[in-house]
């Protein structure tokens, strides 16, 4: 699989898919997509570079090894934006700003806790996919 | 510090904390430092602090003798200090459910505690014995807590005070939380765990079986005394229970050779006395158990500090190793001796006072109650001279060791506590009565003082003194029968029945094990073939008109139909193919069209998702078939089943498509009126600064949904991650 | 409407039944994920309305498609992909330890490995350590008397 052909498709498709993930995560409230769909358009960005390469120079490039403690920041990003509003005294996951207020603007893009949360699950998401796939590599190496 | 806390909170009034919890289930953190939580936290902390101090002294000792490294220590101390906070919490929560986690966790903190010595089995297998019996009852104690909440839905204490009457629920309720805490505080049936767990460190009996663990079940008593109250049978219970404790746990002690053994069916047996009390009721009665906790609490720690110390010292566990100390360590036997005479009510002692309250409350319940108490008095007083004679009288043996001073006074301090009791009695007697007042939800008027006359209580106590000493004398000639008494104890008692149902149920676990792996297509068999007849007759016997609706199929519909047949076409489908390549296609086929049908429903989110799980399962599957060398598979693809068995699964597999087609459409043919749902979420999702509502409603709306999910995906990934790599290290 | 979704649920099901019962692994997989894509359909049918997406600017006058449904039918297809991934782990590692992934195969070889293990040692469990446990207390009891 591992062809010249395979090997420039693959390595012209990362930063796309990449960019595309991040489009999906940062648009997710106001059009389709959310955290889980962008992770895993980003794990099959990976995914392909896998299949072309090959688990050492992946690893090479992509901090893939690192995959279980983004899984982990993830899932801790989650966590921590369901818990705050309680240290604060509101309801677990109460997001900021409230209805009234309108959230501050950078460009196009609004900052919102909930995005926040979405982050976490993109992060988990990712993370546990490469992950696996990491795991399923080395075994196929192991048994080559 | 928590000491000084509760010592100062106590003495301005107490103090409340409510804090929301988990407000939609109506829980709060509701903690309050009322009269009984004073009574038991000042215990808690303050016969802490000196079993520090004495563990500080001892633990080093114990360590060195078992060639451990001091720094195991600290994981001592951490499970002290788990288990002093938690006690404190469990003595100022208002709210059942507090009060059950904070009553798990001092069984783990116990667990952690009794098992220090790790690496010895006995030790090992004493503190999951004492973690089984109290954490399993704590789970019936659950199931009583939740009656009462469904009863009155509230869970909090001063509400429920307030709103309880009695029934049959609240009665049944009550009594799964009274067994709770009878077996926390090792009352027969439950008490065989006590003895055992005397396989903890000194310190640690010191503390978990005087002031904190133990006391906590009659701590859970008194909490909940006014639900208790309601049923005259449960108080009787309570008054049952209480004297068959105290028998059992006397005769045992007078029975018992090791030190720490006496000293715990000792425990039993005075628990046996608060737990009658607690039965008489009334403002005497709780005016006496709560004094009673307190005496007993500071004497009892004395004692199981003294015998760490000799056993320090002489390197005897047993009082058949021991006799004559009583010139070589004066200040111990002096100490102690204060404590013993404490325990046996002795005059000029706290004690005295405790059998006083106790004799009252028994002669206002009944004369059998009056003649019973004075036989357990009795029984007290002779263990307890046994006890101190037998270490520190009779002939000298060998010197012993010379140990440090922290071993010493700790007892001392103690023992001057329970001499001073027994002279200046009032600020002992205020704290009980603060806490008699929350038990029995009245004022309480504590006397206590000395009277020199003939009443019956001092008659009562005299009578005590005498039988005991009679018992003593006698029990030279009893010894044999005792023995024996212990011996089918152990082995015919509670604990018996105890080890059977453990056994029993490793074995069931065993044997589900055994079915469960040898076959699994039966097993999925035997789960869906009777599910499947169950829901059918379910299907044939309710009414069928107009439960199915064949529902319109307009012009607009076409394509969503289309795709919904090549789903079920490759569904089908996917049932045929040998080779394993062609499985993996036809599920990918599947889910694509699948994930069209979803597009057309007008869910572009779903839709997605689908398509990139769909393209992540195809690669996935395709990548493990690369895995597995080509011959295996080959193997499994050539394999033909035998043809009755294959008609059973097709058979199997018609029924439950045909059920499930009948299930599912009786239940979508029972539209709900509902217009304008969708548009409202709409709106919420504006208000939520968010324009795509299926992304709002799992990022905010039912955000804890999503949570969980996520979990359970990084769950997968290290079960995966876990599985493949620990292989490859073989 | 009804009918025809029941239907394709009923298939996806059945289909899925039928792959469980295989003694093949990777059958057995396949087979949880035909069912749990028949659990997908079902909530996804089981919507109040249809129509267009529930993404704002929508049109007006058109109904709209119930989002709660499909919220919760995402969350279901992330839980699916992640124990199938999860199962795929599972088959490999059966396969590791013991060449095969035919359950008939495997508990043939179980069995046999009972039969073996039955023969060489006697069975160890709870019920010996806490016998063994209190003998040990009555002799120490005995002997410190």
């Amino acid at each position: 699989m591992t062809s010249v052909l395979t090997q420039l498709v693959a390595r012209s498709l990362l930063a796309p898919a990449l960019v595309v993930a991040a489009g999906i995560l940062v648009k997710g409230y106001s059009d389709v997509g959310d955290g889980f769909a962008a992770a895993i358009v980003a794990a099959l960005g990976i995914l392909l570079q896998f299949l072309a390469f090959g688990r050492a120079q992946v690893a090479a490039v992509l901090p893939i090894r690192r995959a279980p403690l983004v899984a982990l920041c993830g899932l801790g990003l989650a966590v921590t934006v369901f818990a705050v509003p309680l240290a604060v005294g509101a309801a677990p996951l109460e997001h900021w700003p409230p209805a009234a207020q309108s959230p501050v603007h950078v460009g196009s893009l609004e900052l919102i806790t909930a995005v926040a949360f979405d982050v976490g699950v993109f992060l988990l998401v990712l993370g546990s996919a490469v992950a696996i796939i990491d795991a399923l590599a080395a075994t196929a190496e192991d048994e080559a | 510090m928590a000491l000084a806390a509760f010592v100062a909170g106590w003495l301005t009034g107490g103090g409340g904390i409510d804090l929301a919890w988990a407000p939609t289930w109506d829980l709060r953190l509701a903690f309050e430092l009322d009269g009984l939580a004073a009574l038991y936290g000042i215990l808690a902390a303050g016969i802490g602090v000196l079993v520090f101090v004495y563990a500080s002294a001892y633990v080093p000792r114990h360590l060195a003798h078992q060639g451990r490294p001091r720094r195991e220590e600290a994981r001592l101390h951490a499970a002290m200090v788990l288990f002093l906070i938690s006690m404190l919490g469990l003595t100022t929560a208002q709210d059942l459910i507090l009060l059950f986690v904070f009553w798990d966790l001092t069984a783990v903190a116990s667990w952690l505690l009794i098992g220090f010595d790790r690496h010895d089995r006995e030790a090992r297998l004493s503190a999951l014995m004492a973690l089984m019996v109290t954490a399993v009852s704590a789970v019936l104690m659950l199931v009583g807590i939740l009656m009462l909440r469904v009863e009155y839905a509230t869970t909090q204490l001063p509400e429920l005070f307030a709103v309880a009457r009695q029934s049959t629920t609240v009665t049944v309720a009550v009594a799964l939380i009274v067994v709770a805490a009878l077996a926390k505080s090792a009352q027969v049936p439950f008490h065989f765990w006590l003895p055992r767990a005397m396989a903890a460190p000194t310190p640690v009996s010191a503390y978990l079986h005087s002031a904190a663990m133990v006391a906590a079940g009659v701590f859970l008593l008194s909490r909940i005394h006014p639900l208790i109250a309601l049923d005259g049978a449960l108080l009787d219970a309570l008054v049952v229970v209480g004297f068959a404790s105290m028998a059992v746990g006397g005769v045992l002690a007078l029975a018992a050779d090791g030190l720490k053994r006496l000293l715990a069916y000792s425990t039993i047996s005075q628990y046996g006395y608060v737990v009658t009390m607690l039965g008489v009721g009334g403002t005497a009665g709780a005016a006496a158990a709560c004094f009673y906790v307190l005496a007993h609490a500071l004497a009892k720690s004395a004692l199981f500090m003294t015998a760490g110390a000799v056993t320090e010292a002489t390197g005897a566990t047993a009082l058949s190793g021991l006799g004559g100390l009583g010139r070589r360590m004066p200040l111990l036997a002096a100490a102690s001796g204060a404590a013993v005479a404490a325990i046996a009510a002795l005059p000029l002692t706290i004690g005295f006072f405790k059998d006083e309250l106790f004799f009252k409350a028994a002669l206002e319940h009944g004369s059998l109650t009056a003649a019973l108490a004075v036989a357990g008095a009795a029984l007290t007083f002779a263990y307890m001279a046994r006890f101190w004679s037998g270490i520190f009288l009779g002939s000298p043996r060998d010197a012993p060791q010379p140990i440090e001073r922290r071993l010493v006074w700790p007892v001392a301090l103690l023992a001057l506590a329970a001499v001073g009791g027994g002279i200046v009695v009032a600020p002992f007697a205020a704290l009980a009565q603060d806490a008699a007042a929350v038990t029995s939800g009245a004022a309480v008027k504590l006397e206590a003082a000395y009277h020199l006359d003939a009443r019956s209580e001092n008659l009562m106590a005299l009578a005590a003194y005498a039988l005991g000493a009679f018992v003593l004398v006698v029990r030279g000639v009893l010894s044999k029968p005792l023995a024996i008494v212990e011996w089918v104890g152990t082995h015919f008692g509670p604990e018996r029945a105890y080890s059977a149902s453990l056994r029993g149920l490793n074995r069931l676990s065993n044997q589900l094990h055994d079915i469960e792996v040898r076959d699994l297509r039966t097993r999925v068999a035997a789960v869906i073939v009777p599910g499947a007849a169950l829901v059918a007759v379910g299907v044939v016997l309710t009414p069928t008109e107009g439960a199915y609706r064949v529902g319109q199929i307009v012009a607009a519909d076409t394509p969503l139909v289309a795709a919904l047949a090549v789903c079920a076409l490759a569904a089908v489908a996917v049932t045929a193919p040998r080779n394993h390549l062609a499985l993996a296609l036809m599920l990918s086929a599947v889910g694509f069209a699948l994930a069209t049908a979803y597009s057309l429903l007008g869910a572009p989110d779903v839709a997605l998702v689908a398509v990139l799980i769909e393209t992540i399962f195809a690669l996935l599957f395709v990548g493990v078939f690369a895995l597995l060398p080509a011959d295996v598979l080959r193997r499994e693809a050539r394999l033909r089943p035998h043809r009755s068995r294959q008609v059973r699964d097709a058979g199997i597999a018609i029924v439950s498509g045909v059920v499930t087609t009948l299930v599912v459409w009786a239940a979508f043919s029972r539209p709900v009126p509902s217009a304008g749902m969708a548009e409202r979420h709409l709106t919420l999702a504006e208000d939520a600064h968010g324009k795509d509502v299926v992304t709002v409603i799992l990022a905010d709306f039912r955000g804890l949904d999503t949570l969980v999910e996520i979990t359970v995906v990084g769950v997968a990934m290290i079960g995966v991650t876990a599985l493949l790599a620990s292989r490859r290290r073989v | 409407m009804n009918l025809a979704f029941a239907v394709v649920v009923g298939a996806l099901f059945g289909s899925g039944v039928y792959l469980l019962l295989k003694p093949d692994l990777f059958r057995v997989v396949a087979g949880l994920v035909l069912v749990s894509n028949a659990a997908n359909l079902t909530l996804m049918a089981s919507g109040l309305t249809r129509g267009q997406a529930p993404v704002q600017p929508t049109q007006p006058g058109a109904a709209v498609a119930d989002p709660l449904v499909q919220a919760m039918t995402l969350t279901a297809l992330v839980i699916g992909f992640a124990v199938t991934a999860l199962l795929l782990g599972l088959s490999v590692g059966v396969y590791r330890a013991r060449h095969s992934v035919d359950l008939d195969e495997i508990s043939r070889q179980q069995a046999a490995d009972a039969v073996l293990r039955e023969g060489r040692e006697a069975p160890h469990d709870e019920e010996h350590e806490l016998r063994e446990a209190h003998e040990e207390a009555i002799a120490y009891d005995e002997a410190t008397r």
